[in-house]
């Protein structure tokens, strides 16, 4: 079941580069594939038995055994959703490229894929090395899926791109090494924990890159900028989440003295993020802009919940990470379809989209305010248990995290009342349609699960951890 | 009696999800009548629910329904419940019946806009959201109701949203609502570590003072930012944006009151920091007093209104901050009834005067529209409480528990109330005096047109008419100084902590009677009769029309520099250091790369040389590591 999970989308994508199929043949195939991606994802939601909780669908093989490095993978509580957010936002990416048409369809869409089961190769990996393998294999597509089919400025983005995660995953490779021959094993639910501050700081750089975190963000505004919209959406939406598993799964886990030793510089890192990229969304002049560093301050959030280390704050952290994954994937997708109607993405050229448009109104509101997490959002439900876990650490963090709320519903109005209220602006025109059925085909279906989850944050908050009781499994390194 | 709760719960949402989904496949009066309906059987569920707990002895009156648990983080959990007790039925009751009457009246108000499905979805979602605060069976629901409030809320208030000024006022109404919820949140948090629930029970629990200042404080910032009170009310009156029968609705019948149910929901740790509970009736009396000196000079007619509600809810914030509870929630449901009828008198007014708002320009009105000017004459006679108009009944009962309270501070806060039933003879009837006596203004004569007799002005009449009999009657069901039903029916939940003697009733009875009486005096004689020059106080006016700088302060302290640190972080921080060090990093990257080329000279011995150093640097390193 793990198995196919990973390989289902590696197996279409091969099938996409080698065939000879037209565009809308290999769009449709990709799609197909996706959409089966998300039903094997369903069986495996459906299965997973949450009562006993721990590692299941493991599968184990010798790979090189005088390293203890071996192929070996299962899922957690935890990684059912994560895996979940991946297979549908890739479906809702893979709908919307192939709705928009990409230019050399069969490269893009095999890409695509491959990128699906990249990730969740990341998600289920239980070996060290394979992680890592999976990590770059993530990379890869990425380099070349914003390199070649970003805006005009693709190449230096890509070049920032390239360098930055590169610089971690050499770390982060380094890291790996060392801890895997210390320990004699590579193998995650073997491997004993570590009291070595330096391992610790090469996980932890790494992921803060991906992640990111303040100041390690570089790559960011460009990145999210010059992508095609579902890539970023893929991006903020679902690539940063494998940062955040990492820091939860590793660093935390394995970990426990020197995340002890180092909270307070973490967590300032991370509370400065929040309240960093609050204040330059609410100043960015453009609709990417906004959702790029909304991100980097969520993602400061996340890692706070992490860092916590208990129940609250890592019960919220998951929640949150599931969250923003398809609040942030709905938005960047939305941009998207807002520049398509009026080729720009600068807030001071658009304004009265509502007038006429009731569905893109709808969507982009209802989108909105859960970003903002006004509360009874599943948004609310995710920060409010961060906060509370991370109030526990220390009353301070938390008041960063309340000034930041105020700040998020500054400048999620502020995108909002820019693209949809006022004066029409002179990049609308009246031909500027409404949603078009595909495009909410794409977004309703990713607002339905943040709808959902809002009726039920429970569902992910009491199923995540073993008892529900999340710092105990962290502690026991979930065994 | 459960069923009924959660019928009275849902019915608006579905309705408001209805419309959503329905889009033009929905008529527009179809819509209307869809939410008018909704909100109708809202009211008949919570009647159901009140007659379920009538039937139970007075000690067994609290019930919680959970469907399920919402959100649970480790052995902390909550759950998706309702409470059905005295006090969420009592706002059930007032909140669905005075919201179904607005949203009747609204399908009079808003025919023939273009966007009335909009209009009547958000209408209903609001309707829901005022629901869930006033039943949410636990705080962290209560708090999901309270912030869907502001959403909705901020929706409508932005509901013409092609006007700058609507959107603006609508989002600061937001932001500080916000500020109200981050408050709230952090008692919470407080709450969590400290109890690790947020059921109401454990506010019962035993908290050091410490704890239980902070989480009052916590909670009385979201009541005075949801309330309007001093200091985060300046967002209410911008508010006044929005259509009328919202401002009817949420600005003076529901949402601006919450604060003061959060109070008397929450009286057990108010109790337990009474300093807090000090602050709290301070604000209130603060409030009641610059809202009414505001409202004398403002020329809104709805601007005018609304400052009055600050004020009122000043009052209450008053009586629940001194512990009188019931009178708190009493003032609140009969401010309910004739500030609502206030506004909907008022959005005729503004009707027949194709949008006109500027009280200079009105005038005679009485001549015109004999109806509107008597239903308008009960609503002001009621709001500065007059016997037997529904405030008398209410109003005089805070301050009697103000005196009981007793103390210098309990006496200056009498003293500010009494104080404050002046103003309100004085604005409420200088706005009656200028809009309806005299002769029509020219801008009356030229643009008056009075109501048909179709269906629209039907919906706009008959919810008029029955706020118009509520204001009238609605005060009787209590009387102090002999029967006290409400105070019965809630003293099982909010049991209040100062009980004023029959002399100091009578005596505030008789004081805001006569102080009342007399700011309708000064009125008529200013405005009424056109006789007495008013001196001019120029530096008093300039303050009072600035509103006391409070939105200038605020710019100033807060919005200011927080966009000038946006901008300084933007070009100093973000640009230079971080955007570019990417590029830099770069350039770097590719003269490594020619420096690297140039280490590839063909040499064997500085391959061998490299080969050789490289292992000795890493052997060093694992003899380290190990």
């Amino acid at each position: 079941m793990t198995t196919l999970l990973i390989c289902l989308p590696l197996a279409a994508a091969l099938i996409v580069w080698v065939l000879p199929l037209n565009p809308v043949s290999a769009g449709s195939l990709s799609l197909l594939a996706a959409l089966a991606e998300v039903g094997v994802w369903i069986q495996l939601l459906v299965r997973y038995d949450f009562a006993q909780g721990g590692l299941q669908f493991s599968e184990q093989h010798t790979w090189i055994n005088d390293l203890g490095v071996s192929y070996h993978v299962g899922v957690y509580g935890f990684s059912v959703w994560l895996i979940g957010l991946t297979v549908i936002v890739m479906a809702a990416a893979i709908a919307y490229a192939f709705w928009a048409g990409r230019e050399r369809a069969r490269a893009y869409m095999g890409l695509m894929l491959f990128l699906t089961g990249a990730i969740v190769g990341v998600f289920v990996a239980q070996d060290l090395l394979l992680f890592y393998a999976f990590f770059e294999a993530m990379l890869i597509p990425l380099y070349i899926l914003v390199g070649v089919w970003g805006g005009p400025g693709r190449l230096g983005a890509t070049l920032k791109f390239v360098l930055y995660t590169m610089a971690g995953s050499l770390l982060m490779l380094a890291a790996i090494i060392v801890y895997g021959l210390s320990e004699g094993t590579f193998d995650l639910v073997a491997i004993g924990p570590s009291s070595s501050q330096w391992i610790f700081l090469g996980f932890v750089a790494a992921f803060a890159i991906k992640a990111p975190l303040f100041p390690l963000h570089g790559w960011l505004p460009d990145a999210y900028r010059e992508s095609s919209p579902e890539v970023a959406a893929v991006l903020s939406g679902v690539v940063s989440k494998a940062a955040a598993y990492g820091f939860l799964r590793i660093a935390v886990t394995k970990f426990p003295q020197p995340t002890h030793d180092f909270r307070a510089p973490i967590l300032a890192l991370a509370a400065t993020g929040l309240i960093y990229g609050s204040l330059l969304a609410f100043r960015a002049p453009d609709l990417r802009g906004v959702v790029a560093y909304s991100s980097l301050a969520q993602m400061g959030l996340i890692t706070m919940g992490v860092f916590a280390v208990n129940d609250l704050g890592l019960d919220g952290s998951v929640l949150q990470m599931v969250n923003h994954g398809l609040v942030s994937a709905t938005l960047f997708l939305l941009a998207g379809m807002v520049e398509r109607r009026t080729l720009t993405g600068e807030l001071g050229r658009l304004g009265g989209m509502a007038r006429g448009r009731p569905a893109l109104a709808t969507v982009l509101l209802t989108a909105g305010v859960i970003a903002l997490a006004v509360p009874l959002s599943s948004a609310f439900a995710g920060e409010f248990l961060i906060l509370a876990g991370i109030f526990q650490r220390g009353w301070g963090w938390a008041v960063a995290g309340a000034v930041a709320i105020v700040l998020a519903a500054m400048y999620v109005l502020r995108l909002v009342s820019a693209v949809l209220h006022r004066d029409v602006g002179p990049a609308v025109s009246d031909s500027a349609l409404d949603l078009r059925p595909a495009e909410l085909g794409v977004t309703v279906p990713l607002l339905a699960c943040l709808l959902a989850l809002s009726v039920w944050p429970a569902a992910i908050t009491q199923h995540s951890f073993h008892d529900d009781h999340a710092a105990d499994d962290v502690l026991t390194q979930f065994k | 009696m459960v069923w009924g709760a959660w019928i009275c719960l849902l019915s608006p949402l579905a309705a408001s999800c209805l419309i959503t989904l329905g889009g033009t496949r929905v008529s527009r009066r179809t819509a209307g009548w869809l939410a008018t309906s909704a909100c109708f059987v809202a009211f008949a569920g919570a009647v159901a629910s009140f007659v379920g707990l009538l039937t139970h002895s007075a000690s067994d009156r609290q019930f919680i329904s959970t469907a399920w648990t919402w959100i649970s983080g480790g052995s902390y959990q909550s759950g998706l419940s309702v409470l059905i007790d005295p006090l969420s039925t009592f706002m059930m009751l007032v909140v669905a019946g005075v919201g179904a009457l607005i949203v009747w009246y609204s399908i009079g108000y808003m025919d023939g806009d273009d966007e009335e499905r909009r209009y009547f979805a958000y209408m209903a979602l609001f309707v829901f959201s005022m629901l869930l605060l006033v039943q949410a069976g636990n705080l962290i629901l209560l708090l999901a109701g309270w912030g869907m409030v502001g959403l909705s809320s901020y929706l409508l208030i932005g509901f013409w949203h092609q006007r700058p000024s609507a959107i603006a006022a609508a989002k600061k109404a937001f932001v500080m609502n916000a500020i109200g919820d981050a408050t709230m949140a952090l008692a919470f948090f407080l709450l969590i570590q400290q109890g690790n629930s947020l059921e109401f029970g454990v506010l019962g629990g035993e908290f050091s003072s410490t704890v239980a200042n902070l989480v009052a404080l916590g909670l009385l910032g979201g009541a005075v930012a949801k309330s309007a009170q001093i200091p985060l009310h300046t967002w209410l009156p911008d508010a006044m944006e929005g259509p009328t029968p919202v401002s009817a609705l949420i600005h003076a019948a529901t949402m601006v009151t919450a604060g003061v149910y959060l109070i008397v929901r929450t009286h057990a740790i108010f109790e337990q920091a009474p300093k807090v509970a000090d602050l709290a009736a301070g604000l209130g009396a603060a409030t009641l007093l610059v809202a009414g000196l505001i409202a004398l000079v403002q020329v809104d007619i709805k601007r005018v209104i609304a400052y009055s509600t600050m004020s009122q809810i000043g009052y209450m914030f008053l009586g629940a901050g001194v512990g009188s509870y019931p009178n708190a929630m009493f003032h609140l449901m009969t401010h309910a009834f004739f500030k609502a009828l206030l506004f909907m008198t008022a959005g005729i007014v503004i009707h027949a005067l194709v949008d006109e708002q500027d009280i200079r320009k009105m005038g005679g009105l009485r001549q015109l529209a004999p109806k509107t000017y008597w239903a308008f004459l009960v609503g002001s006679l009621a709001l500065v409480g007059i016997f037997p108009f529904a405030g008398f009944f209410s109003k005089d009962s805070i301050l009697a528990a103000a005196m009981a309270k007793g103390g210098v501070y309990g006496y200056v806060l009498w003293g500010i109330g009494l104080a404050g039933t002046f103003l309100t003879g004085l604005y409420t009837f200088r706005l009656l005096f200028i809009v309806f006596w005299g002769e029509p203004s020219a801008f009356v004569r030229e643009h008056f047109h009075p109501l048909g007799r179709d269906v629209v002005a039907f919906s706009l009449a008959i919810p008029v008419g029955v706020l118009g009999v509520l204001s009238v009657i609605g005060g009787w069901i209590q009387f102090s100084p002999w029967w006290h039903p409400v105070e019965t029916w809630l003293r099982t939940v909010a049991e209040p902590i100062v009980s004023p003697s029959s002399s100091q009733e009578w005596t505030s009875i008789a004081l805001s009677l006569l102080l009342g009486l007399t700011g309708i005096g000064v009125a008529w004689a200013v405005y009424g009769a056109h006789r007495v020059a008013v001196p001019r106080v120029v530096w008093a006016q300039r303050t009072l029309e600035h509103k006391f700088y409070f939105d200038e302060a605020y710019d100033a302290l807060f919005y200011a520099p927080s966009v000038a640190l946006a901008k300084f972080l933007r070009r100093g921080v973000e640009q230079p250091l971080i955007a570019d060090s990417g590029r830099d990093l770069g350039d770097d990257t590719r003269d490594l790369g020619g420096l690297v080329a140039r280490a590839q000279t063909g040499l064997v011995r500085t391959y061998a040389l490299a080969i050789a150093s490289s292992v000795a640097v890493l052997a060093i390193v694992f003899v380290i590591v190990k």
